[in-house]
Order: structure tokens, then sequence, then C-alpha cells
């Protein structure tokens, strides 16, 4: 009365459909990865690219220095990161691996835009946030402060925000928070070389922001509309 | 931590559902053929058929019931049929007598204290002498070909003992009833499928036909939790009486128009399955009772536990989500950034991927419930309000059915209950 056969073929097919769709799952986040890594590659060039040209114009006057000399990739590459790692989590080995990896180009390029403030001075001194947080459940308002943070870089593109996973084992890490002196105490931010633990409001940081990001942010507003018009042209 | 395994919790429940969508599925194209044919079957000749029709207040869709059972393409002398008013309010025995007078020898009133659905019933069914004996809900209607269509069915195989209908929602019109429109024509195919396994589920109140010697092997009608067209079932099975459906023999029922109405018919209904299941227990896991004892009974059984925990398990990440974007609203403010597209923000987790195939098998069931029946459902147009609404029901009444079945609630009629 009870077809086996057709019990086991049941089986058999829908074990393929779920090792398919398990199948799919890690093929499809491993191009996550991929794509992740492929990006950070290019930021490592970028930033490998800047650093010989500073080399190279060492005598040379500030005017040769422009703005695409810092990566616009970067906070990009933050996102589509946090995404993979609440995918597949803090500990998959190629999340801490791509952590690492975007940890150093963030010192990188915090190095960086450091050198083009000693070249040219604070007339194009980039803005920038460091901001410490952990994702071990010990930090209540580290996901606050992350909103606080993307909201901040919706507003001011120009805005670099250079973010560091307290927890990650990296010496580079932690000689950063050696020099700001951060402890497990977070969120930790460092603005303009001075630190703040705690949350900190989106009003409340851009009290702390230099006023040049501000101007920056009507100049490049004027400049982007000005050129969609010539586009529309 | 907890999340992981309430997460792991839910891949066997996954799994057990998409096992069972590609039995029905194997079963139904194993069976297709079959099912073909079973429509071209001339009748020789005509037995007699009682249908009762059990009312309590009913005076607003009764006449359009009785107009469609008289519009049946059947001998009119063949034919029977019994309006019990089981103790109505309202005027509802005076449209029975009304058409009583009418066409005499056809149909009959009859008039008895309130006693419940199955007491009307089976007070038809003791008056009745036809060879047949079906019942029809006052809010239930029949195409004109569907008696014979069923009849022809006992005629090919003498071993049926019972025949199912299809049944579609008449007349869809609030967002509860086109829901509930989606979900019928997914019925037509599961009954079919359940039907090549020998397993059909229920016989339902709106015009199910029996073989009278039925009752005469296994009696008649029992309250049964208020589900008595469940329990009816299940004593067949267990008497090893053969049940069939046929998908062309049309049937139209009103189903609840309120959220209100449809959670109190559901309740009932889950109730009643699971109170009912408990009391036929000794059919679970026996292989004498087939496919039903072995499989889909027990599986049906354990899917209103593991369906309620999917439900509650929705509903929690939902809420985790919205209660996320709830504190980002409240740090930050409400900023509305045009979404960018980019295919990197796929969900590409496991369970994702296994939704998205139960959800294609879905649309296939739809697909192929409407090429099988006769009157095609505008599914494109109802299926995003069932897609929508019917999550949120479904932990409601399964959560309430279990509780107040362990708590012994009793399980009563409710007055926006449509009584189905």
């Amino acid at each position: 009365m009870i077809d086996t056969r057709k019990y086991i073929f049941t089986f058999v097919l829908t074990a393929a459909l779920f090792a398919t769709a398990f199948f799919a799952s890690s093929f499809f986040s491993g191009k996550r990865v991929e794509n992740v890594k492929e990006i950070q590659d290019n930021i490592a060039i970028d930033i490998l690219s800047s650093e010989t040209q500073f080399d190279l114009l060492k005598e040379v006057s500030c005017s040769n220095v422009n703005d695409s000399m810092l990566s616009p990739q970067l906070s990009e590459i933050g996102e589509k990161l946090s995404r993979t790692e609440s995918e597949r989590g803090g500990t998959d080995p190629d999340v801490v691996y791509l952590k690492k990896y975007y940890t150093l180009l963030e010192i990188k390029d915090y190095l960086l835009s450091k050198k083009l403030v000693e070249k040219c001075g604070a007339a194009k001194k980039p803005v920038f946030i460091i901001y410490f947080y952990s994702n071990k459940g010990d930090c209540p308002e580290c996901e606050k402060e992350g909103f606080v943070l993307t909201r901040l870089k919706e507003k001011y593109p120009e805005l670099r925000v250079y973010s560091f996973d307290y927890n990650l084992d990296l010496s580079a890490v932690d000689s950063m928070k050696r020099i700001y002196k951060i402890t497990s105490s977070l969120p930790a931010l460092v603005i303009e070389d001075q630190t703040y633990i705690g949350f900190k409001s989106v009003e409340e940081l851009e009290l702390l922001l230099p006023d040049t990001l501000k101007e920056n942010m009507s100049l490049s507003a004027t400049s982007t509309t000005s050129s969609t018009t010539k586009k529309a042209k | 931590m907890l999340e992981q395994i309430l997460s792991a919790l839910m891949y066997p429940f996954l799994f057990l559902s998409m096992f069972f969508q590609v039995l029905l599925l194997i079963s139904f194209f194993e069976n297709k053929k079959k099912f073909d044919e079973e429509e071209y079957h001339k009748l020789e000749h005509f037995p007699s058929v009682a249908v009762a029709i059990p009312c309590w207040n009913e005076e607003r869709t009764l006449p359009a019931t009785l107009d469609s059972l008289l519009a049946l393409d059947y001998p009119k002398d063949k034919l029977s049929i019994m309006v019990v008013d089981d103790g109505s309010k309202d005027n509802t025995y005076a449209i029975a007598q009304e058409y009583a007078t009418k066409y005499p020898g056809l149909i009959t009133a009859i008039s008895k204290e309130n006693g419940g659905k199955h007491t009307a019933v089976n007070l038809a069914l003791e008056r009745s002498t036809s060879d047949f004996f079906g019942c029809l809900d006052a809010d239930s209607f029949v195409a004109p070909h569907t008696l014979k269509t069923i009849i022809s069915y006992f005629d090919r195989d003498p071993e049926i003992m019972a025949v199912t209908p299809c049944i579609h929602i008449r007349r869809p019109k609030t967002f509860v009833q086109r829901m509930q429109a989606v979900e019928y024509l997914m019925g037509v195919f599961v009954r079919k499928a359940f039907g090549s396994l020998d397993a059909i589920q229920v016989t339902p109140g709106p015009f199910s036909i029996f073989k009278k010697e039925v009752f005469e092997k296994i009696g008649n009608y029992h309250k049964a939790h208020n589900t008595e067209d469940f329990e009816i079932t299940l004593r067949m099975h267990k008497a090893h009486l053969k049940i069939a459906n046929s998908h062309k023999a049309l049937v139209y029922t009103v189903g609840p128009s309120t959220a209100v109405g449809f959670f109190y018919q559901r309740l009932r209904w889950a109730r009643g399955f699971l109170e009912n299941a408990l009391d036929y227990r000794e059919l679970f896991f026996k292989k004498e009772y087939g496919n039903f004892g072995m499989f889909t009974l027990p599986m049906a059984f354990m899917f209103v536990f593991y369906g309620l925990y999917a439900a509650l398990f929705a509903v929690y990440t939902s809420a985790k989500q919205i209660a996320q974007l709830v504190e980002r609203w409240l740090t930050v403010g409400i900023h509305f950034q045009i979404p960018t597209f980019d295919i990197f923000y796929f969900n590409t987790n496991v369970m994702s991927f296994i939704v998205m195939v139960m959800l294609t098998m879905f649309l296939l069931v739809l697909y192929i419930s409407n090429t099988l029946t006769d009157d095609r459902q505008q599914f494109f147009r109802n299926f995003p309000v069932f897609f929508i609404l019917y999550p949120f029901f479904v932990p409601l009444y399964l959560g309430r059915a279990v509780f107040d079945t362990f708590f012994k609630q009793k399980n009563e009629w409710i007055l926006q209950d449509t009584k189905k």
C-alpha cells in the first residue's frame, strides 16, 4: 500500500534541492568575499600609487597634489564588509582576513591624509573620525554610534571615517589604541587628535567637526550642481 | 547563540515541508494522465441522491443555495433535497417551506430544535432512502454539472465510497476573501495529490457525496469537536473506505469576509483537527492505514506545532529588523536615501535560497491548480494579498488552537464564524 520507492525518491530529490540551496548560498557568499577582496586590492594599488607620487614629488609644490590622492572606495568597502560580516559571522576566517586587510588599508589611508596635511597645510586638510567599536555584545551603544556615523557620511561625503574593531587581533590596531589611549570602554571616537568616550549623537559630533568640512560641503554642493547643469546641456 | 539555535531548528522543518511538497508533486505527476481521463465518463444510469442542507439562521443565502441545487443537470426524480432547520431564529424555515410547496417530492423542509450541525445532518440521513447521500452548507453553491461528475466516479470504480469536490471561494471581494481564494485554489491541487496517495484529509461540508452504505458501516455523524467532516474522514480511513476527489466538480462557498470571522473559523478548524487527530491517534504510524496513517496524518499533526514555531520565528526575525530600523530612526532621524541597486546586497544565506525554492514550487502548485479547475482564478491579482496577509493569521489561530486544546477551553461555534 505504501510505495517505499516513491518515498526514497522524494527524499533524494528533496535532499538534492536542499544541497543546491546550500551550494548556491556558499557560491554567492564566496563571490561576495571575492568582490570585497578585489576592491581592497584596487584600494591597495591606489594607496601605493599615491605614496609613490608623494615620494616622486617631494620637492614639488602642493598644487600637484589633488583630491584623488585618497581612495574614494574606502567607505563603500566598509559597508560591504560589515554586511559580509553580519552574514558569515565575525569568526569566519575569510571575514577576519578581509577585516585585517581593510584595517591596514584604513591606517595607510590615514597616514596618507596626514602626509597631505604636512605637504599642503590646513587648506586641503581632510577631515576624519577614528572610531573604535566592538561587535562582541559588550558595547550596547556601538550599533547606535554606527547609525550616527553612517548618517554623517551621507551628510558630508568628504568626511572619512576610519572604524576599527577593538577586538581585532592585529598589532597595527594595538598601536592605534596605544597612540589614542583607547581602553575597553566603547564606543570611542577620535576627532582632531582628541579622544571622546561614549555615545555621541549627530548634533554633538557636528559641533566637534571643523568648520572646513561644512564649508567644503556647500562648495561641493555648488560644484555638483554646476556639473549636472553642464551634463544637462 | 540563542538565535543560532532557533534558526538551526528551522532546517528540519524546512526539509520536511519541502519533502511534503515534492511528494505531492511527484504523486500528482505520476497520476496526471489518469486525472485527464477521469472526466470523460458518461453515466449509463442515474442512482438516487439525497442532499441535506443543515441550516442555522441562513435566510440570506438559503434561496441561492437551493436554486443552485435545482439547476443541477441531474434527473429530478432521482434527487431529493432536505432542508433541515436546526432551530433558526430567522426566516430560514419559512423559506424552506416555501420551496417545499413549490417543488413537492423534490424538496422537503424539516424543522427541529437546535442541537448542532451533526444532529441536523443525522436527521436527514435517517430519513433518506437514496443510494447516495451528501451535504451542502447553506452558504455554498454547486455548478450544474457537479453532481453528474461526482457520480461518474462511483460508477467507474465501485471501491470508491466518497467523493470530494473542487471548492472555490464565491465572488471574493474583501482582502480576507481574496486571500482565501488563493488558499482554496491551492487546495485544488492538494486534494488531487492527496487523492492519488489515498490520503484525503477531509470530506468537506460543501458537497462531499457518500455512498449510503458508508453510514451503515461506520455510523452517522458525531459532534466531533465541531469538525464533523474531518472526524468522519478519520473514521472512513479507519474502516479502510476509499475516498476520491473530483477536480471538475465545482462548488462555491462564501468565505468569512472579515479578519475576525476568518480567525474564528480557522481556530475551530485547527482545534477540531488537533482534538480529532488525538482521538484517532491509533491511526498514527500504522502500516495498514497506508500513506494516511504512516505519513500525511502524523505530518499534518506535527505541522501544527512546527508551523507555529516557524511563524513565531518569522515574527521574531521581522520584529528584530523593525526594532533596528526604529532605533536607527530614533538615533539619527528619518532620512530617505535613494536606494542604490547593488547585487552585492542580495541575501545569500541558505534559508533564503530554500525559501525561494519552496516559493517557486508553491507558485507551480497554484499554476497546476488553475489548469486543473474549470473555473480559473485570478491568482496574480490575489497572490500578493495572500502572501502579505496569510502569515499574520497562522501564528494567531495555531497558537490559540494549541493553547485551547491543552488547556481544555470548550470548542464552540462563534457567532462571527461562518459555520462550515
